[in-house]
């Protein structure tokens, strides 16, 4: 940790930079992560730069402080608690003791300051987010049961996932969290070294084209290279598809964690998952998705989600020849006609569109469902996946997409 | 350190800002204070925002305000060590082995890797440059490129140096002044943050808008610049997929003054849409909404 305060530097100068830590340590408990790197990187902006007015120093802190455009609002607002009431800066780079107007400065700041470095280095606001939203039972306990019913999984395998227990469900995490997953591929840009390639690799002929005298005697040939197709999936979790929606939330966090995929899921909103699964145990995973989605079990509004998905992110590229999951029964209390049009949009940019219908698998079912019947044209493959065999059915469909030539 | 004979030059936000401009380029003080920090901590800076905002403007206009070589590097997927940092010149190679067979002399294999057979890409071509003053090196839309590329990068931002294993690393005399962009098409690896200051750069309001276009276009009219800045900020609150920015703007009024519109009406926007907006859906939306609304006629 290198010093905040230099120490040839002037009295005015060292208040600013004391004023800047402590302000980086506020801005680390409302959470936008401040390293001390960063923290001493914004004082010596300060000290670089002696900012006069207020909203300089709020640029200077917003340049070297955060590091994502998603912050600028949590920046925005501590900044504004933290420096309302302070006298603007011109006032303390003159050659007086520190202006009468800001007593708060030298008594409340000194303590502040000592704890700075610590606290800034130790805790993260990640792991202020605790277990226990969910009342599902303890890993060990879980492990204890899957041993002694080792003929339950295999009938829990065929059922669907809307007439088990929570036991059972439970049980169904561990049979979720088996199943291979394997990235679908694409053709890479780059070029590999291969034995049957179809191009010469001019660098490695000719680096073995020094053993035999400059002469290029062997041949080097190289290839596309296959790379793994990303894989989105977003998820219903809306009141319809409650029973299905804790088990495609295993499946999706395999799936961010394995295959590197995007997860979202949706009610009345759209809500990115990514981050929040991507990290730690399953349990704080789950805890961070259910601080995430307030509108968990709520209605479903999909053509208003899928449309936000391809504005914000599926345009940007993320569903580009990307191979894109649906998970929904397709009741829609919005408009269908939206729904569709934002399925054709989609299938413009996706290489390959999974719909999965749990409710399909019902000897009765007919795409009924308004939302649904406006989709279907624009999907390419249409699974039930309502059972952990029918999971299975899908993994093959999505390692199997990766592969096909797009229609 | 480059800093301190940078301190001449750059000596404070507002006199970076005066250069900015005096080389056509208006920042806003968020903008000119991420330069600021860039040349003088130095630092690399990651500047993010939509497309047409100006991003790769900003580096091209401080090049220019220092007085010093742009050198740019555009990323796209699959690029590689060999075109963003150096590569062997192997035809030469092999010649220089032809030719010292022919000449009847000896071969060291460490002359065939000396200086004289390596191609300088951009990011050495930065570390190499002689001064006086740094270059800028610009890493353009690097969330084209591989998450694997973004490695590469981590020796140069951190150290300003660059390592080839043949003849060693190479230190720069004066570290460039990086600037990176995204258009945030992926998220950027937190150790590339991690390195780098950050700035978004916000659509510019409409008053500052004008006054670009205005620098950048100055045989347009007054009226017919302050129009159009309206109108594209009027186009980006109606459901657009690839909403304008101020790059846009610019298109817009130059293809207005090269058709001759001094004043912007529902028969102009007509004519000169498709120099602002670029898909067919959204000119469907914009007629939908009203050219002549559009023109704010």
């Amino acid at each position: 940790m290198p010093d905040l305060v230099p120490h040839s530097a002037p009295p005015a100068q060292a208040d600013l930079a004391a004023l800047a830590a402590a302000f980086g340590e506020r801005l680390h408990s409302a959470g936008v992560p401040v390293t001390p790197e960063r923290a001493s990187r914004f004082a010596e902006a300060v000290l670089l730069a002696s900012p006069r007015t207020i909203p300089e120093a709020y640029w200077l802190g917003r340049v070297t402080l955060l590091t994502g455009h998603f912050q600028i609002p949590v920046y925005d607002r501590v900044f504004d608690e933290h420096f309302r009431g302070y006298v603007d800066l011109v006032e303390q780079t003159g050659p007086a003791a520190p202006s009468p107007a800001s007593p708060l400065s030298a008594g409340e700041r000194a303590p502040r300051e000592t704890h700075a470095p610590t606290q800034g280095a130790s805790h993260s606001p990640i792991t202020s987010a605790t277990p226990g939203l969910d009342a599902r039972g303890d890993g060990e306990a879980e492990e204890m049961s899957v041993l002694a019913a080792a003929s339950t999984s295999e009938r829990l395998a065929g059922r669907d996932f809307s007439e088990c227990s929570p036991e059972e469900l439970a049980l169904l995490r561990r049979l979720v969290e088996q199943l291979p997953l394997v990235p679908p591929q694409r053709r890479g840009r780059r070029l590999r070294r291969h034995a049957r390639g179809d191009r010469l690799d001019v660098r490695a002929t000719l680096r073995t084209a020094y053993r035999t005298g400059g002469d290029p005697v062997r041949r080097s040939l190289r290839r596309h290279a296959e790379r793994p197709r990303r894989v989105v999936l977003i998820a219903d979790v809306s009141g319809s598809m409650e029973p299905y929606a804790r088990v495609y939330l295993h499946l999706m966090r395999g799936a961010v964690r394995a295959l590197g995929s995007e997860a979202f899921v949706f009610a009345t909103r759209l809500t990115r998952l990514t981050r929040q699964l991507a990290t730690g145990g399953p349990d704080y995973a789950y805890a961070r998705v259910a601080d995430a989605t307030p509108d968990w079990a709520g209605g479903t509004r999909i053509g208003t989600a899928l449309t936000r998905f391809l504005d914000e992110h599926g345009r940007r590229g993320l569903a580009r020849g990307a191979i894109v999951v649906v998970v929904s029964d397709g009741w829609e209390i919005g408009d269908p006609h939206e729904v569709g049009e934002a399925m054709r949009r989609l299938g413009r940019l996706a290489h390959h569109i999974i719909w999965v219908n749990p409710r399909s698998a019902a000897a009765e079912f007919q795409p009924l469902a308004g939302g649904m019947a406006a989709a279907l044209p624009h999907v390419d493959t249409f699974l039930s996946g309502h059972s952990v065999r029918a999971l299975e059915d899908l993994l093959a469909a999505i390692r199997e997409a990766g592969e096909r030539r797009r229609v | 350190m480059h800093g301190d004979a940078l301190a001449g030059v750059v000596p404070d936000v507002a006199s970076l800002a005066r250069s900015l401009e005096d080389s056509g380029y208006l920042a806003d003080p968020g903008l000119a204070t991420a330069l600021f920090c860039a040349v003088r901590l130095p630092q690399p800076v990651l500047l993010e925002g939509e497309a047409g905002v100006g991003k790769t403007q900003a580096a091209k206009a401080l090049a220019a305000a220092l007085d010093t070589p742009l050198i740019r590097l555009q990323c796209f997927e699959g690029i590689d060590a060999a075109e963003a940092l150096y590569e062997w010149n192997y035809a030469r190679q092999l010649l220089g082995i032809r030719l010292a067979e022919a000449r009847g002399e000896g071969l060291e294999e460490s002359s065939l890797f000396s200086r004289d057979y390596l191609v300088e890409r951009p990011l050495l071509q930065a570390v190499e440059h002689p001064g006086p003053r740094p270059a800028v090196l610009l890493i353009d839309e690097v969330d084209r490129a591989d998450e694997e590329f973004e490695a590469f990068l981590f020796e140069l931002l951190a150290e300003a140096s660059v390592t080839i294993p043949e003849i060693g690393t190479l230190h720069a005399r004066h570290a460039p002044i990086v600037i990176l962009t995204s258009n945030r098409t992926r998220d950027l690896h937190d150790a590339l943050k991690r390195r780098c200051l950050y700035h978004w750069i916000d659509y510019p309001s409409l008053e500052h808008a004008t006054a670009i276009v205005r620098m950048r276009v100055p045989e347009a009219g007054d009226r017919l610049v302050s129009q159009i800045a309206a109108a594209v900020s009027r186009l980006r609150t109606i459901d657009v997929q690839k909403p304008p920015g101020i790059a846009e703007a610019i298109d817009w009024v130059h293809a207005a003054v090269l058709l001759g519109v001094h004043e912007l009406d529902a028969e102009a926007v007509q004519r000169t849409l498709g120099s602002v907006l670029k898909y067919r859906e959204d000119h469907d939306v914009a007629v939908e909404a009203g050219l002549a609304w559009v023109s704010g006629a």
